[in-house]
């Protein structure tokens, strides 16, 4: 009953929230959405695959350049935006075959080495249109119906995000996702029950990058140019921090750490923006945001916000705190 | 053929810097599983103090040291904050040294600035065998030379260095006989501080250093480490003078702007063929 309650009260806020918010605001709005759409994807990969990328941010730009060259060449836009998060998930198939058969930090490094090697090919080739990236790109629409506002991405963001909650939700409650918890544990224990490890893994990975791809379609749409410098590796190692943060292998910590990190350093951006701040201020504030955060989260709240407060709470309603080590 | 002579010479001195850095990568690594992703920073960390103190007026070779050693006080630092807490696992302890990384882009920016900074090395060159080689790079062949050697005395001759080994072979063996792991395992991380430190005083000269040429190290370092399974020194160093080579050839043969591609490429072949010949099994033990 409480869980009906607060889920009505989350979308109505959700639902509303475009309506009275400024552009400015929308902006942030809408780019927490779009985070919060990839971080669903790490957190799935992370804490029920056991996988770590380091590279996601390169799906999130498959996904922007896909749909930005679809609606360059003169294809509608929502047929880009289809395209987006299914060419993620190809490429992540296909470099996901070699890549899967490593682990642990062998995979971070080779998914933080695939998104150097994409952003350097980005810069270079004549179609993506070099450093300078590809510009005008036309307004998301259907039809004769063209979004004119912040408002209609601000709602195609999270009616996106929504559709990734939900998918993910399915995934991890049904029998694949038992097993996909299973090998997050122990892959040799899982392939002798029986579970198809190889094929599995691949299939999150490339969920998890069809996700990063819708959010980088959205993400051209919305701003109108893609360049290689719109996706540089913070970006991914941001997207770690979101998931860490909020607490790994729950579909709402990734929603809460996206959202509290995109919060806080917007807040600290405006602050380092104030008159008589040197004027490296911004990028030195949020450096060491995500650098603090991560390290204080790892170290003293190894499963994430969402679950320690969870936790928390559901002692204090029932019995005496358990001393937990 | 001389150009031929001199993009070798090059790439060896090249591949020397790489190996360097990942030769601290190796120690910390065989002493405590961790990765260390902050390895470039310390580079990094110790080109920028080297630049401050020459500009300071301070002579060379006393500006070196100093740099080094602020390199090494990173590096503990750096351990402190990845394995001093008890019970962190190793993958934690990669993200959390993930953190320190973009934490001392914050430290480097206030401090030095955005713009990347260059120092003065040894000036002129030497020409052997008709080619044309800048003494800073033989400087740079012979420090890592001498480096290696150090480094092989002390894990087989010193008592210090064979604690650290058996750290590396055995922490439970090492913890019986009254090795403290963890001041171990800090060690490690002071010394990967030292040698990312002489890394970074001998690149600065040869290209202009910024706070975020880390990832450039730390992607370099690990592709060579990578080629040694992150445990054998000897075949890291190996590795990274083939990287080395390899890139500076691309370079001066017209293939500049794959630099990056060709270095990546090359690490993601070798660790899916190390990993092929691997089994699950002996993967998830160590």
């Amino acid at each position: 009953m409480i869980k009906l309650v607060a889920g009505a009260l989350v979308a109505a806020v959700t639902l509303a929230l475009p309506a009275v918010l400024d552009d400015s605001a929308l902006a942030v709005y809408i780019l927490l959405g779009l985070a919060a759409m990839v971080t669903v994807g790490v957190s799935l990969l992370m804490g029920y695959a056991g996988q770590v990328s380091l590279g996601q941010g390169a799906f999130y730009a498959v996904g922007a350049y896909t749909a930005a060259l679809l609606a360059l060449n003169g294809v509608p836009p929502i047929a880009g935006l289809v395209a987006a998060p299914v060419v993620a998930a190809v490429f992540a198939l296909v470099i996901g075959v070699p890549l899967l058969r490593l682990r642990g930090h062998h995979l971070a490094f080779a998914t933080l080495a695939m998104q150097l090697i994409l952003l350097s090919l980005a810069g270079q080739l004549e179609f993506t249109g070099g450093d300078i990236g590809l510009q005008g790109i036309p307004q998301f629409g259907v039809g004769s119906f063209e979004f004119g506002s912040a408002a209609a991405y601000a709602y195609m963001t999270w009616a996106g995000l929504a559709l990734v909650m939900l998918v993910t939700h399915n995934v991890i409650t049904s029998r694949p996702g038992r097993a996909l918890r299973a090998l997050a544990t122990s892959e040799t224990a899982a392939a002798s029950s029986g579970i198809p490890v190889g094929p599995y893994k691949l299939v999150v990975f490339a969920l998890s990058a069809a996700f990063a791809g819708l959010a980088g379609g959205i993400y051209c749409f919305y701003t109108g140019y893609v360049a290689p410098g719109s996706f540089p590796v913070l970006i991914s190692i941001q997207y770690i921090v979101m998931a860490v943060v909020g607490g790994l292998g729950t579909i709402w910590g990734a929603v809460v750490g996206a959202g509290a990190i995109t919060l806080l350093v917007q807040g600290l951006d405006q602050l380092a923006s104030l008159p008589g701040m040197p004027s490296y201020a911004p990028s030195v504030l949020s450096y060491a945001v995500y650098a603090l955060v991560l390290i204080v989260v790892v170290l003293f709240l190894p499963h994430g916000l969402v679950p320690a407060i969870a936790g928390r709470l559901s002692r204090q309603r029932n019995d005496p705190p358990v001393e937990t080590r | 053929m001389s150009a031929f002579l001199t993009y070798l010479l090059n790439g060896l001195a090249v591949g020397c810097a790489i190996a360097l850095i990942a030769s601290g990568l190796v120690v910390i690594h065989r002493v405590t599983g961790v990765v260390n992703f902050a390895q470039g920073t310390f580079a990094v960390v110790a080109g920028l103090c080297m630049s401050s103190l020459l500009g300071l007026g301070l002579p060379h070779g006393a500006s070196e040291v100093a740099a080094v050693l602020a390199a090494t006080v990173a590096g503990l630092l750096t351990g402190l904050a990845a394995i001093g807490k008890p019970g962190v696992t190793p993958l934690s302890s990669l993200i959390v040294t993930l953190g320190v990384g973009v934490l001392a882009y914050a430290v480097e920016i206030v401090l030095w600035g955005d713009q990347p900074r260059s120092a003065p090395g040894l000036a002129g060159s030497v020409t052997v065998a008709g080619a044309r080689i800048q003494t800073q790079y033989l400087l740079v062949i012979a420090v890592t030379a001498l480096t290696f050697v150090a480094l092989a005395l002390f894990f087989g001759r010193t008592y210090l260095g064979k604690a650290l080994t058996a750290c590396a072979s055995n922490p439970y063996a090492a913890r019986v006989v009254g090795i403290d792991v963890r001041r171990m395992g800090l060690l490690a991380f002071a010394l990967g501080g030292l040698l990312g430190g002489i890394a970074g005083v001998l690149v600065t000269p040869m290209r202009p250093i910024s706070f975020d040429t880390d990832v450039t190290l730390i992607v370099n370092a690990f592709a060579a480490a990578v080629f040694g399974a992150l445990t054998r020194p000897v075949v890291t160093l190996a590795g990274a003078l083939v990287l080395g080579v390899a890139e500076t050839m691309a370079a001066g043969y017209g293939y500049g702007s794959h630099q990056l591609e060709i270095a990546l490429g090359l690490m993601i072949v070798v660790m899916i063929v190390q990993a092929s010949r691997r089994t699950a099994i002996s993967q998830e033990s160590t």
